[in-house]
């Protein structure tokens, strides 16, 4: 008996992939996860542009992840230019952090991950079944979306963030309106972990090596040391030390391997790696939802991001209260220290680790970018749960294995299209 | 004068002609406009796009659609042919697209009374951010016949314009 599956371009994920399997004589034959999106040359179209336009350009790599390439670009410029943000800079670019995280998690959990367990095809016969879920989660977004507007200036694409601080500030009454709505939001989260504490997770689990940003005094988002599960932290300037990109001839995108065959990046690795810094609201979310380090069910990272959704709601407010007690202050963009050098910038965006390397010339202008991006680091490890699950599933009806097959692919939560970059770009 | 018409162009300006929508809301921005009209350049909001359409009489949409028309042809589409061409021609450039978007949005009662997209026909959407020739000489005119639009629609009760 041989069954193969082929699904083409997995629906529900943010660009485009595909899951090949074959099984033949209960044996596994073949599996893995195509990657076929253009190559996208965004490194490209950094080189000769001025360093103050890459945050721009690269925030439009992706409308999910828009604040979190624009603030690794600024993070990246301002290490090569010597330059240290405020504090109020440093508050601000969390808060708006904080509301993307917020909009990419409830995206995902709530229009992609939901329908699988609710038993409906995709979000829209899911608007129909259950609107009060799906208001609820535009509801939530719209929150997120404009904690990001209030802080950056404009929705999905940030415009005031530049090197060394921002061109425009909140005012005190925005800020103050977004703490009640906040603040009345907890009503929302504690709904949603209701939701997905009550859903049944599928059964898996695959012990891997979790990578992520770590911070002594904070749940990391923005800078910090890389930190491994198995226990090694590293400088982010490191960072080619952790992810090691090889190519495979099934993909387009550069696979990743440090210490084990793959790692796994992403919401379950900061969780697993950083839970004793979640807010406590937070953790006993990850209660509710039966979660405590180290999960090793892939499936959980759709749970680890209902975690930090509540985490993050709580620390905009504390962030907010901050905000306020301080007073924000329009202050000038600290200027850069040196005109020209070599800067890594590291975030744990949505979807995980993200780094961005610049070399920066005399005259401003880039001359070499890297940018390593979460989904083509967990492209090696998807594949290996896969050949772990497969032989789990292999007795169901071929189509009772693909739904478990894309539900696994999307528990990754990938963004394809932004995953892709071509293998060569340094020109120094 | 509530705002009452919002515009708001799709797209990624580094996919070439995928920007178009784009830079058609930075033109429209540039110009002079009548009162409770507002420009939104939201570049590639995915399901975002939904939250935007609440509260508003009127939205006119502007992003890139194959029709299978010459590049730089551009069409628009009322709510019912949105709809015809979401469900088979038009393959939306975003994922989710437009067509999910609004079919979210109208599952949900969510949809403002009057809807129009102005599609174009792009010619190149690959990593770059410049637009085809045909694309960009389609520009002028389009801003002009949307400027005419929202102009004509929102006339003072004097019927100034």
């Amino acid at each position: 008996m041989s069954k193969r599956i082929d699904v083409h371009h997995v629906t529900r994920v943010e660009g485009h992939g595909n899951i090949v399997v074959e099984v033949a004589n209960s044996q596994l034959k073949e599996c893995r996860f195509d990657v076929v999106e253009t190559p996208r040359f965004f490194e490209a179209m950094l080189l000769g542009r001025p360093y103050t336009e890459a945050s721009h350009i690269t925030s439009r790599i992706c409308g999910i992840c828009a604040t979190g390439h624009a603030t690794t670009s600024l993070r990246a410029s301002e290490k090569a230019l010597g330059i240290e943000p405020s504090q109020q800079t440093v508050l601000l670019r969390k808060l708006s952090f904080h509301g993307e995280i917020l909009d990419s998690h409830i995206l995902h959990v709530y229009m992609l991950v939901a329908p699988d367990f609710l038993g409906v095809g995709s979000v829209i016969p899911l608007a129909s079944s259950h609107p009060e879920v799906v208001l609820r989660a535009l509801r939530m977004k719209k929150l997120s979306g404009d904690m990001c507007a209030i802080v950056t200036g404009r929705h999905t694409h940030p415009i005031a963030m530049t090197v060394g601080g921002f061109t425009h500030f909140p005012k005190r009454a925005e800020l103050e309106s977004l703490r009640q709505r906040l603040e009345a939001a907890r009503a929302d989260v504690d709904a949603t972990v209701e939701l997905f504490a009550s859903l049944p997770w599928p059964q898996f689990e695959r012990d891997t090596e979790y990578i992520s940003l770590t911070k002594p005094d904070e749940y990391a988002f923005i800078d910090g040391e890389i930190k491994s599960s198995d226990g090694m932290k590293l400088p982010i300037e490191s960072y080619r030390e952790v992810t090691n990109e090889y190519m495979v001839p099934h993909s387009t995108a550069k696979f990743t391997r440090f210490q084990r065959e793959s790692y796994m990046v992403g919401a379950l690795a900061r969780f697993n790696n950083n839970y004793d810094q979640l807010h406590p609201r937070a953790k006993a979310a990850a209660a509710a939802l039966g979660m405590k380090p180290k999960v090793t069910n892939t499936y959980l990272n759709s749970g680890a991001q209902v975690v930090e959704i509540t985490h993050c709601i709580e620390d905009a407010i504390l962030i907010v209260d901050q905000l306020l007690e301080k007073g924000v202050t329009p202050e000038e963009p600290v200027a850069p220290t040196r005109q020209s050098g070599e800067g890594v910038g590291s975030c744990d965006v949505p979807r995980g680790i993200l780094f961005h390397h610049y070399w920066i010339g005399e005259d401003g202008n880039i001359t070499g970018a890297n940018c390593i991006i979460p989904t083509n680091q967990n492209i090696a490890n998807l594949e290996a749960d896969m050949r772990v699950l497969v032989p789990q599933i292999m007795d169901k009806p071929v189509d009772g294995m693909r739904l478990d097959l894309e539900m696994m692919v999307r528990a990754y939560d990938p963004c394809i299209s932004c995953s892709v970059h071509v293998a060569k770009l340094v020109t120094k | 004068m509530e705002p009452r018409t919002l515009v708001i162009g799709i797209g990624n300006p580094l996919q070439c002609d995928d920007g178009l929508g784009a830079c058609a809301a930075q033109l429209l921005a540039e110009e002079a406009l009548p009162a409770g009209v507002q420009i939104e350049e939201l570049g590639t909001p995915g399901w975002g796009l939904v939250n935007f359409l609440q509260g508003w009489q009127r939205v006119i949409l502007i992003d890139a659609v194959c029709m299978g028309e010459e590049p730089g042809t551009w069409r628009r589409l009322e709510k019912d042919e949105i709809q015809l061409v979401a469900s088979d021609q038009v393959r939306s450039l975003h994922e989710p697209g437009l067509a999910e978007s609004l079919s979210l949005a109208q599952t949900l009662g969510l949809l403002p009374d009057e809807i129009v997209l102005y599609g174009v026909e792009p010619a190149c959407i690959q990593p770059g951010d410049k637009l085809s020739p045909a694309v960009r000489q389609a520009m002028p005119p389009l801003i002009k016949h949307i400027l005419g639009e929202l102009w004509k629609k929102t006339q003072t009760p004097n019927g100034s314009f």
